[in-house]
C-alpha cells in the first residue's frame, strides 16, 4: 500500500478499476471459452446426429472434398475464435456502467494501416482457400473418360433408375416406408455415372460417397464413384421435385467383384428390363 | 411591424382515428414508411406460423401433421412470405421513413410514385396468397424452379401463376421505391449535405437501391417468361426447352436480393454503433468503398447457387472466387464495426445488444458462407439443412436482428415514447437463445445428409436433433410475442422519449418526436456527417421541452 499510496489516490483508484476490470473481462473470456471447447469436444463424438463433420467418405472424391472441409474448418475456427473473442472483449471491456462518470472514449476516425490490414489479411484467407478449393475441383471434378463401367442413372418422378452397360435396369421406386431396391457396384472399380432427368430436376446425393450432381431434363451430367469396402450407404434426391420428393430414397450397395457377379446373373434370370419410363431425345 | 403567428400546423397526432382516408391517400414519407413497416410485421408473423407448422412436421421421424402436398406450399410460402414481404419490405419502410430526414429533405422526391409503390406490396401480397384460396399455392420452394412449376406438372394449379404475378407486381415496387430513394438522395439533401457527409445509412440506401435496380428487371423477365410457357405454350424453361436458363435468371436476381435485404441491416449497424459507443464510426470511406465493392461483387456470384447443375469447372472456378472475394468488403465492415466500439464507452441499452447479437451470428453466416462458396464443398452442402442454417443465420441473425436494433433505435423517433426496456431486455435474450438454439445444431443435420425441403423422413439419427430445434423455434415465437406486446403497450403508454434520447449523431435527432409533416421547422446547419452531435458540442441544438405525443 506503501508504494501504491505514493501516487495520487485518483490514479491509484482508476489503477486498481482498471486491474479488476482486466482479470473479469479475462475470467469471463476464458470461462466462455471453456464452455465453446467443451462443446466442441462433445459434439465431435458424434452423440445423436451432432457430428460437426460429413460420415466417413468412402469413395477418393468424397474424400477429396472432406479433406477440403477439414482444410477450410481450421482457418475457419481461428477466424471464428478471434472475432467472437474480440466481440466479447468489447462487450466485456467497454462498458459505460464499469466506467469513471463522465469518460470521453478516444475520438478516433479510422486508421489506414490498420484498415489495409484488414482489407489484406481477409483477402489473403480467401485467395488462398478458393485455391485450394480449385485444385479439389480440377482432381476430382474434371469429367472421367477410363472408367471402368459405364451406369446410366435417370431420375423420375419419383424414383430413380440404373440402367448398366449390359441393359440390367435396377429401379429404385421411392418410397417413405419400405426399403427400396439396392443400386449395387462392384468395390475397387471406378464407375462413371451419367444422369439424366426425364421429367423435372432431381439431384442424386449420397454423402458418404460424394457431393450432389442434378439430374436435369435436357442434358446429361456425370459423376464417378470408387467404393473400396463392401456396404450399404444411404442418400435421398436433395432437389425438390414435386410432392414425392422425399420418397425418393436412395440406397447404393458396394459388393465384392465375386458377390457383384453372382448378383447381376441373378438380375439377368429375373429379366431386368430397361426402364418403360420416357427418356429425352440424347443431346450429345 | 405587426407579427403574424402562423398556426402550427396540424400533426399526425390527431389523425390515426380520424379519417382513414388520410392512411390511404398520403403520400407522407413517414406515415408510407409506417404502413410499409406495419405490411412487413404483419407478414413476419404470418411466415413465422408457417415455420411453426414447418417445424412441428418436422420435429420428430414420420410424423403426418400435414401432408406433403401443403408442407410444399408452407415451405414455399414461408420463403416468400419472410423475403419478399418481410425483410425487404421492413427495410424499405424504415428507409422510407428515415432517409429523407436524415438528408434534410421535407419528402421523397416523388411523393405520389411512392404512395404506388407501397400500395403496390398489399396488391402482389394478396395476389400472392389467392394461390391459398384457389386451392393450391406455389409449391416448388419460393424458388420455383422450372419445370417443376411448368404446366405440365402443375396444371391443376393457379398458385404458381399468382405467384408470378405477385413478383412482378412486387420488382415493379422496387424499382419505384429504388428511383425515388436515389432521386431523393442525389437531388433533395439539404445546404452542406455532400456526399462524403451523407450519413452511412444513406449510403447503405444507395447501394441497395442501385442494386434493386438493375436485378429487378431480370427477376420480372423470368416471372414474364415462366407465364409465356404456361400461358401461351412457349417453352423457354420447359422440359425440351432450357430449365437452368431460369436458375440463371432467378439467381441473378435472388442473391443480389440476399444484399437488398443485409445492406440496408449494415446502415443500421454502421448508425447505431457510434452512437451507443461515444465515438465515431471508424472508417468512414472505406465503409462506403466497402458497400459499392459488395454491390459489384454480389451482381458476379449468381451461379453459385447452382455448383450441382454441371457447369465447366472454370466457370464454377469463378464464381467461387468471386464469391469467397465478398469476405473482403464484409470483412472491412465488420473490423470497422469492431474498431468503432473498441476504447467506447458503451451504453448497453436493448438496441446495441442487437447489435452485438447481429455482430456474434452473422459472422457465423459469413463463416458458413466460405465453406458453401467452395465447389467441391458445397457439392456436398447444397440443398441440405447446412444450407438453410446458413441462410437463417445471414437472413435471421443479420437482417432481422439489425431490423429489430433498428426498431429499438427509431421508435421513439416515430412514435415519440421509448420501447419498455425491461419486455425488451427478455425480447433480446429470448431470440439470441432461440435463434441459436434452432439454427446452430441445424447446420449438422445438412452434413450428416438430410436434405432441405423434405416433408418427412424416417432417419431415426436426425430425430434427436429435430426435436431439439422444434423447441427452440417456438422460443422464438414467444421472443416475438413478448416484442408485440412491447410495441402496442409502448406505442401506447410508453415513456416519453424527447427529441432526442440517445444522443444521436443525425438529422432525425434534430426534429420532434415524432417529426412534423415537413420534418423540420428550419434545416440545420450540415458540417459533418454527425451534424446533430456538432451541434449539441456547439451549443446550437434547441432542446424543445418534449411534448406527449398521441398515437402516432
Amino acid at each position: 500500500m506503501g508504494r501504491l499510496g505514493a501516487a495520487s489516490p485518483g490514479s491509484t483508484g482508476s489503477a486498481l478499476l482498471y486491474f479488476h476490470l482486466v482479470t473479469r473481462s479475462a475470467r469471463a473470456l476464458f470461462t466462455t471459452l471453456g464452455f465453446a471447447a467443451l462443446a466442441i469436444a462433445l459434439s465431435s463424438c458424434g452423440v445423436g446426429g451432432l457430428s460437426p463433420i460429413f460420415p466417413e467418405p468412402v469413395s477418393p472424391n468424397g474424400q477429396g472434398i472432406y479433406n477440403t472441409y477439414i482444410g477450410i474448418s481450421i482457418v475457419a475456427i481461428i477466424v471464428f475464435v478471434g472475432v467472437e473473442a474480440a466481440l466479447l472483449w468489447v462487450v466485456l471491456r467497454y462498458r459505460r456502467s464499469t466506467q469513471p462518470a463522465g469518460y470521453v472514449p478516444p475520438q478516433v476516425h479510422g486508421h489506414t494501416g490498420l484498415e489495409i490490414a484488414w482489407t489484406l489479411a481477409p483477402l489473403v484467407i480467401v485467395l488462398a482457400i478458393a485455391g485450394y478449393s480449385f485444385a479439389e475441383l480440377q482432381k476430382d471434378f474434371q469429367p472421367i473418360s477410363h472408367s471402368q463401367m459405364l451406369v446410366v442413372v435417370s431420375g423420375h418422378q419419383f424414383g430413380w433408375d440404373y440402367e448398366y452397360e449390359n441393359g440390367v435396369v435396377v429401379h429404385q421406386e421411392g418410397s417413405l416406408t419400405a426399403e427400396v431396391p439396392a443400386f449395387v457396384v462392384p468395390t475397387n472399380t471406378l464407375v462413371k455415372l451419367q444422369f439424366r432427368g426425364t421429367d423435372v430436376i432431381h439431384s442424386w446425393w449420397v454423402p458418404a460417397i460424394s457431393g450432389k450432381t442434378d439430374a436435369v431434363p435436357g442434358y446429361d451430367n456425370f459423376s464417378w464413384l470408387k467404393i473400396d469396402k463392401p456396404g450399404k450407404w444411404r442418400g435421398e434426391c436433395a432437389e425438390l421435385c414435386g410432392t414425392g420428393h422425399a420418397s425418393m430414397q436412395i440406397i447404393v450397395q458396394a459388393m465384392d467383384k465375386s458377390d457383384f457377379d453372382a448378383w447381376m446373373a441373378k438380375q439377368k434370370e429375373s429379366g431386368a428390363t430397361p426402364s418403360g419410363s420416357p427418356s429425352p431425345s440424347p443431346s450429345k | 411591424m405587426a407579427t403574424t403567428v402562423l398556426p402550427r400546423p396540424k400533426a399526425y397526432d390527431d389523425t390515426f382515428f380520424k379519417p382513414i382516408s388520410i392512411w390511404l391517400t398520403t403520400t407522407d414519407h413517414k406515415l408510407i414508411g409506417i404502413m410499409y413497416m406495419v405490411t412487413a410485421m404483419i407478414s413476419f408473423v404470418i411466415g413465422g406460423i408457417f415455420a411453426l407448422i414447418i417445424r412441428l412436421q418436422l420435429s420428430q421421424p414420420n410424423l403426418r401433421l400435414v401432408d406433403d402436398s401443403t408442407y410444399n406450399q408452407l415451405i414455399s410460402a414461408h420463403g416468400v412470405t419472410m423475403i419478399f414481404f418481410f425483410v425487404t419490405i421492413f427495410v424499405t419502410g424504415i428507409a422510407n421513413y428515415m432517409v429523407p430526414i436524415m438528408v434534410g429533405a421535407r419528402d421523397m422526391a416523388f411523393p405520389r410514385v411512392n404512395l404506388l409503390g407501397f400500395w403496390l406490396i398489399p396488391v402482389s401480397i394478396i395476389l400472392y396468397y389467392c394461390g391459398f384460396f384457389t386451392g393450391h399455392a406455389l409449391d416448388a420452394g419460393w424458388t420455383g424452379y422450372a419445370p417443376l412449376t411448368e404446366k405440365a406438372y402443375q396444371s391443376h394449379s393457379l398458385g404458381v401463376d399468382f405467384w408470378a404475378m405477385s413478383i412482378i407486381v412486387w420488382a415493379i415496387s422496387g424499382i419505384m421505391a429504388s428511383t425515388n430513394f436515389l432521386t431523393t438522395i442525389v437531388a433533395l439533401r439539404a445546404p452542406g449535405m455532400r456526399f462524403s457527409r451523407l450519413p452511412l445509412f444513406v449510403w447503405a440506401q444507395i447501394s441497395t437501391s442501385i442494386l434493386l435496380l438493375v436485378v429487378g428487371a431480370p427477376l420480372a423477365a423470368a416471372m414474364i417468361l415462366l407465364e409465356f410457357d404456361r400461358q401461351l405454350g412457349t417453352q423457354f424453361f420447359t422440359t425440351s426447352g432450357r430449365p437452368v436458363l431460369y436458375q440463371h435468371l432467378f439467381w441473378f436476381f435472388g442473391h443480389p436480393e440476399v444484399y437488398v435485404m443485409i445492406l440496408p441491416a449494415f446502415g443500421m449497424i454502421s448508425e447505431i454503433v457510434p452512437v451507443f459507443a461515444r465515438k465515431p464510426i471508424f472508417g468512414y470511406m472505406s465503409m462506403v468503398a466497402a458497400l459499392f465493392g459488395i454491390v459489384f461483387l454480389s451482381m458476379t456470384v449468381w451461379a453459385h447457387h447452382m455448383f450441382t447443375v454441371g457447369m465447366n469447372t472454370y466457370v464454377e472456378g469463378f464464381f467461387m472466387l468471386m464469391t469467397m472475394l465478398i469476405a473482403v468488403p464484409t470483412g472491412i465492415k465488420f473490423f470497422n464495426w469492431i474498431a468503432t466500439a473498441w476504447w467506447g464507452s458503451i451504453d448497453f441499452t436493448v438496441p446495441i445488444k442487437f447489435v452485438f447479437g447481429f455482430l456474434a451470428t452473422f459472422l457465423i453466416g459469413g463463416i458458413t458462407g466460405i465453406y458453401l462458396a467452395s465447389v467441391p464443398v458445397d457439392t456436398q452442402l447444397h440443398q441440405s439443412y447446412f444450407v438453410v442454417a446458413h441462410l437463417h443465420y445471414v437472413l435471421f441473425g443479420g437482417s432481422v436482428f439489425a431490423i429489430f436494433a433498428g426498431i429499438y433505435y427509431w421508435f421513439p423517433k416515430i412514435t415519440g415514447r421509448l420501447l419498455n426496456r425491461t419486455l425488451g431486455e427478455w425480447h433480446f435474450w429470448t431470440t439470441f437463445i432461440g435463434f441459436n438454439g434452432t439454427f446452430l445444431i441445424m447446420h449438422t443435420l445438412g452434413l450428416e445428409g438430410m436434405p432441405r425441403r423434405i416433408w418427412t423422413y424416417s432417419n431415426e439419427a436426425w430425430a434427436a436433433t429435430n426435436i431439439i430445434i422444434t423447441i427452440s423455434s417456438f422460443l422464438i415465437a414467444f421472443s416475438v410475442l413478448l416484442f408485440l406486446i412491447n410495441i402496442v403497450h409502448s406505442w401506447n403508454q410508453g415513456e416519453i422519449a424527447g427529441n432526442d434520447p440517445w444522443q444521436g449523431n443525425t438529422l432525425e435527432w434534430a426534429t420532434t418526436s415524432p417529426p412534423p409533416p415537413y420534418n423540420f421547422e428550419r434545416v440545420p446547419p450540415v458540417r459533418s456527417f454527425m451534424p446533430v452531435r456538432d451541434l449539441r458540442e456547439s451549443g446550437e441544438l434547441i432542446e424543445e421541452p418534449p411534448v406527449v405525443p398521441a398515437l402516432v
